[in-house]
């Protein structure tokens, strides 16, 4: 009795998660069917208050090639149970899957809620209806992983992406030195993700920020300071170092918000070469640079290196100055501690009667 | 006499043998313009005595206050012998300037050639971040200017600091010290060098005082002013100011502290026998001419 019993349970058992498995890719079908009944047709369209057309087009191909290919249109457009609906579907909320422990087989990151705390979600929380939320930067249906060329947030296309709303940043970055880079296809040169992050978007105001004035030398070191990134462009390593160790950079580690960082000479978005007429720290324009700060600087001023180490020959005089201060040092240091020495010597010698 | 008798009658008299002489003087004149002379007289020389016996009351009082103390001294550290005095109140005086303006100095420059040290950052915040500390560096620096000008003027108007430059300057009794001193150290030799005010160790460090606070006062200015260095000048000068400054800081604190601390405060006794000497024959000196005139 009891043997049949649990026979009858294991099938009943099999038969509720038979039943759980199978009829919702049944059901996704036919929801699919449903929606394109009205979306399957181009020229389902709407013409907003505006002016704009929003196109409602979509189909069972909208999705084929992206992340979500195995999803259906009520995965993420949950609150849409009527057709035609009731009232406008309310836009798709990502976190409904896209959270750390999530069991929907959606990536296990805390993106979402690094987003929260960026600028763009706290723009979003204040009410802000042009601030960003995932989908305009991510996509709508045809979202792809970032590694991805095509992806709206990959490396070369995420300035684009991001340009849509800072258009104004988005041209001075794009004739930069490192957009011109991404535009070439250059795999390290940094686009708008490469310095600012890429959830954790923060004001440049904000201490958290990774452009904020005292991280902007140690985020543009992630690069300029690696010896195997910047040899295949024939770019100096040395920059960050020997502005560590000028005035400027020392203040600017111990909290000098007023302290010249790397983009106060160099530029943000706008950063171009030396040799380019247009580059700020061109000789020509380092004057005018300087003197942001430093009122009255002069075109003399331009003479010579900038970044200087003390201890390297092309520092010229400063090198001999150094040098000469070393021996200098060195040598002093030395007679006067082995005439402490000898005197320590003698007195030791005495005390222990020894003549 | 004392203080009460400041107002006494101009009439009265005072010690015979000037009453005398006055009283020749004033002999061949009108009688009533002679008493009137006679009174002023008296008043001016009244004033004199007492104007002596008060300076005179108050150096006692001072000696007096100096020998009590130097009883109780003697009282507590009996084994000691006596104390002398070396450098007058305005030598000390110069010395605390100075060295108040170079721990200044030191503890707000020094974080800023070693930023990565653990205690730099400490110490930058104790001022309350590197804005402040650059401050406090320029209060030092101008006390470090004050103390030269200072210095200097002690030097040139000063009688003592006449003296005491003249017997800085190095001889060539300083190099046979120095051989003569390490010899002693070594065991060569029984005998100690005899310093006389100052020894060639306290020469060096006179002289390298000199040395430092051009290199730093001079590379300073540019530092402190450097939109003017900007102004007039290419990026260079600020670069060897700079190194200059930050150089030397680092020797000039090394020598203080291991070599300048050491001589000073860590040595038992430094002995200078020919300035005791000196002292000890001024004394006899003083006390021939008391006993001689008493």
């Amino acid at each position: 009795m009891s043997k049949v019993s649990f026979f009858a349970g294991i099938a009943a058992a099999l038969l509720v998660a038979g039943a759980l498995s199978f009829p919702p890719r049944a059901e996704a079908r036919i929801s699919l069917e449903k929606c394109t009944l009205c979306h399957g047709k181009t020229e389902f369209r709407k013409i907003l208050v505006d002016g704009k057309i929003r196109d409602l087009f979509a189909t069972a191909d909208s999705l084929k090639g992206s992340v979500h290919e195995k999803k259906t249109c009520v995965d993420c457009h949950f609150d849409v149970s009527d057709i035609p609906h009731r009232e406008r579907p309310r836009r798709v909320i990502c976190t409904h899957c896209h959270y750390k422990g999530n069991a929907e087989g959606a990536p296990q990151s805390d993106a979402s809620l690094a987003y929260i705390d960026s600028i763009h979600g706290k723009a979003i929380a204040r009410g802000n209806v042009k601030a960003p939320l995932c989908q305009d930067c991510h996509g709508g249906h045809a979202i792809l992983k970032a590694k991805n060329e095509r992806a709206t947030v990959s490396q070369k296309n995420v300035a684009e992406t991001c340009g849509r709303c800072h258009i104004e940043i988005y041209a001075q970055y794009k004739t930069s030195i490192h957009g011109v880079a991404v535009a070439k296809g250059i795999k390290e040169a940094p686009s708008c993700t490469g310095c600012h992050g890429e959830h954790q978007i923060y004001g440049h105001l904000d201490p958290k920020s990774t452009v904020y004035s005292t991280h902007v030398a140690d985020q543009c070191s992630k690069c300029h300071a690696s010896i195997s990134i910047m040899s295949k462009f024939g770019i100096e390593t040395e920059q960050v170092a020997t502005y560590k160790g000028s005035f400027h950079g020392v203040a600017n580690q111990f909290g000098s918000r007023t302290v010249a960082n790397c983009s106060s000479c160099h530029g943000t978005h706008e950063i171009r070469p030396a040799a380019d007429p247009l580059s700020s720290v061109n000789p020509a324009n380092v004057p005018k640079t300087c003197g942001k700060c430093h009122p009255g600087a002069n075109p003399n001023f331009a003479v010579g290196k900038m970044h200087i180490d003390a201890k390297k020959k092309e520092a010229g005089i400063v090198y001999y100055v150094a040098s000469f201060f070393k021996y200098l040092t060195i040598g002093t240091m030395l007679v006067l501690i082995v005439h402490i020495l000898l005197d320590m010597y003698g007195r030791s010698k005495r005390l222990r009667g020894e003549k | 006499m004392s203080v009460d008798e400041k107002k006494a009658n101009p009439q009265e008299p005072i010690d015979p043998e000037a009453e005398a002489a006055l009283a020749e003087e004033t002999a061949g004149l009108d009688p009533v313009k002679a008493a009137e002379i006679r009174e002023k007289v008296r008043r001016r020389i009244r004033e004199e005595v007492e104007r002596e016996i008060r300076l005179r009351t108050a150096s006692d009082r001072r000696a007096e206050v100096r020998k009590r103390r130097e009883e109780i001294r003697k009282e507590k550290h009996h084994q000691e012998g006596e104390m002398f005095q070396r450098f007058n109140r305005n030598f000390r005086f110069q010395h605390m300037v100075m060295f108040t303006s170079v721990v200044l100095l030191i503890i707000t420059g020094m974080p800023i050639k070693f930023p990565n040290f653990f205690l730099s950052r400490i110490v930058i915040n104790l001022w309350g971040g590197i804005n402040n500390s650059t401050i406090v560096h320029r209060i030092g620096a101008g006390m470090l200017i004050y103390f030269m000008a200072h210095h200097m003027l002690y030097c040139m108007f000063s009688r003592e600091g006449r003296r005491d430059f003249l017997l800085l300057i190095p001889m060539p009794k300083d190099l046979k010290d120095a051989v003569q001193n390490v010899r002693y150290f070594m065991g060569k030799s029984d005998e100690k060098p005899k310093f006389g005010r100052f020894s060639y160790i306290e020469k060096f460090d006179y002289w390298a005082v000199y040395w430092g606070c051009v290199i730093m006062i001079g590379s300073g200015a540019f530092l402190w002013w450097e939109s003017i260095t900007l102004k007039y000048l290419p990026k260079f000068f600020i670069d060897i100011a700079h190194e200059a400054h930050s150089d030397e800081a680092l020797l000039a604190t090394l020598a203080i502290i291991i070599w300048h601390f050491y001589n000073v405060h860590l040595k038992i006794k430094e002995e200078h026998p020919l300035e005791y000497e000196e002292i000890m024959a001024k004394r006899a000196k003083q006390a021939a001419s008391e006993v001689g005139n008493p």
